[in-house]
């Protein structure tokens, strides 16, 4: 019976959106991996080697933990975004609509599979770090709760895309656009320490900055903000993100007309 | 109102229902009641707003004004446990295409709140019931149209709902399948399931629905049994339905 929360249908949901993922792993699990390494081989390794330290590691320690971010938020965006506009496109989240499923349970059943396949990449990544570059977290709360408000913040606006794109190629505005530019200056590659003091004031407006300053941390146990200002950030922008996406999806935001 | 008056809770209660998309009203107070274990027809012109009352019955479309009860349960205060009492059966085919043929029927009854070891006979037995068991764990892209209308079907039941609701279930498919289906939903009916049933297939609401609605515009031009509609015009119900429905 159902009483007020259907558990069984957002753990459905959730492992539905982990079928999937695997259904489409060389879409969607490999190419990320496969991506890091280069980036670890090209800059961590060879061009690394060129440059003594950056925040008291080695460049291959500092690059791991934004790679692995990077990839966290790149993942956990797609997910979301193309398994519920791809659910509009073909109407087969009609299955979820007509159930006694609420908006709750459909939005955290989609971010917590986005979450699981984020989790999956980030802890191969991880593992990928200790084998090549001989680094891991240090603080492993800070990892991985960073992590998951993270993916957090990036499913709840692949949810809100999702639901707002009218075709696949408007999936592609917010990662072209905004995610990939402001990730990569957002400190994956370079300490914000390292930048001229004009550019450097931008980062603070750019909140790719706050979630690898913080998440770096977890590995080198420093960063350029201050750890609770970051972590601040990020929970606000997640909570933002989480209730419009729960706003969107109760109102039937193109859901139900 | 002519239905519900036996004193049951009706399967289906819509009370003065309107809904409009911008300047268009696609149903325009519509008020009816389907008796439990009746096999009610919907009928009307393609546009006079079928499905869109179907869409509201099962909350996919929201009430501009009215109300709808489903066994008594308010589709918008009481939405769970209306829900819970229907199956859907559209007419296209809206599968999860990453998901197998059982695993379609798992997964949906999963939705409805159901654990797969608590539904896992039940999906075995729809399979085999609509002869899909030999293609259980294949993908549904592989099924013939026959196959995916019977799969539709078995969704639409695998979490034993109270009441069925098929929108143009025979669409596309040819005779031999046709009155298969017509046996299996009149078997269905026969074991107290109440059946709500849109087609474009006159004939088809003539041999199976007890009472018929016909929609035009999205007002309701007729509501009766199916005998007392042809008794009174004493014609065949094609020439009833085009009476009504020509403006």
């Amino acid at each position: 019976m159902i009483a007020t929360f259907n558990r069984v249908a957002m753990f459905t949901l959730i492992k539905r959106e982990m079928v999937r993922s695997l259904k489409i792993i060389n879409q969607v699990i490999w190419p990320p991996i496969i991506t890091t390494l280069l980036y670890v081989t090209i800059f961590g390794l060879a061009l690394g080697t060129r440059i003594k330290s950056v925040q008291g590691v080695s460049y291959a320690e500092f690059l791991i933990p934004g790679l692995i971010m990077l990839q966290v938020i790149d993942s956990s965006y797609a997910e979301c975004s193309s398994s519920v506009f791809q659910g509009r496109f073909m109407n087969s989240i009609q299955e979820m609509l007509i159930a006694p499923m609420s908006a709750a349970e459909m939005v955290f059943g989609y971010i917590f599979g986005s979450v699981a396949r984020a989790l999956l990449i980030a802890n191969i990544i991880m593992a990928l770090g200790y084998f090549f570059v001989h680094t891991l977290p240090s603080n492993w709360v800070l990892y991985f709760g960073t992590m998951i408000a993270v993916s957090i913040l990036f499913s709840a606006l692949g949810i809100i895309f999702g639901l707002m794109a009218e075709k696949f190629d408007h999936l592609a505005v917010l990662t072209t656009f905004a995610i990939t530019p402001l990730v990569f200056v957002g400190g994956v590659f370079t300490a914000a320490s390292q930048l001229p003091a004009q550019i450097r004031n931008w980062e603070l407006v750019n909140p790719m900055f706050y979630t690898v300053d913080a998440f770096r941390y977890s590995y080198t146990a420093q960063s350029y903000l201050p750890l609770w200002l970051s972590l601040s950030v990020i929970c606000g922008l997640m909570l933002l993100a989480l209730g419009i996406a729960l706003r969107m999806a109760h109102v039937g935001y193109k859901l139900r007309t | 109102m002519i239905h519900g008056t036996d004193g049951r809770t009706p399967a289906i209660e819509l009370s003065h229902i309107v809904k409009r998309y911008a300047d268009f009203t696609a149903v325009d107070d519509i008020s009816l009641r389907v008796d439990a274990g009746d096999f009610f027809g919907f009928l009307g012109p393609n546009g006079a707003g079928k499905t869109t009352t179907i869409n509201a019955i099962v909350g996919l479309a929201r009430l501009t004004a009215g109300s709808i009860k489903v066994f008594g349960h308010d589709t918008v205060s009481d939405w769970r446990a209306a829900r819970r009492l229907v199956g859907l059966a559209p007419q296209e085919y809206n599968f999860d295409r990453y998901l197998s043929i059982r695993d379609i029927l798992i997964y949906q009854a999963g939705y409805f709140g159901l654990k797969p070891r608590e539904v896992a006979a039940r999906a075995d037995l729809l399979l085999e019931r609509f002869g899909l068991a030999s293609k259980a764990k294949q993908d549904y892209m592989k099924l013939s149209g026959g196959m995916k209308r019977r799969l539709t079907l078995a969704r639409a039941l695998i979490h034993s709902p109270k009441l069925l609701i098929l929108d143009e279930p025979t669409a596309g498919v040819d005779v031999e399948l046709r009155l298969e289906l017509w046996d299996l939903l009149r078997e269905l009916n026969g074991d107290g399931m109440t059946v709500f049933l849109t087609t474009h297939y006159l004939e088809e609401a003539e041999a199976l629905c007890r009472n018929i609605g016909i929609i035009r515009a999205g007002k309701l031009v007729a509501l009766e049994s199916t005998r007392a509609l042809l008794e009174r015009e004493g014609k065949r119900l094609q020439d009833v339905f085009l009476e009504l429905t020509r403006s």
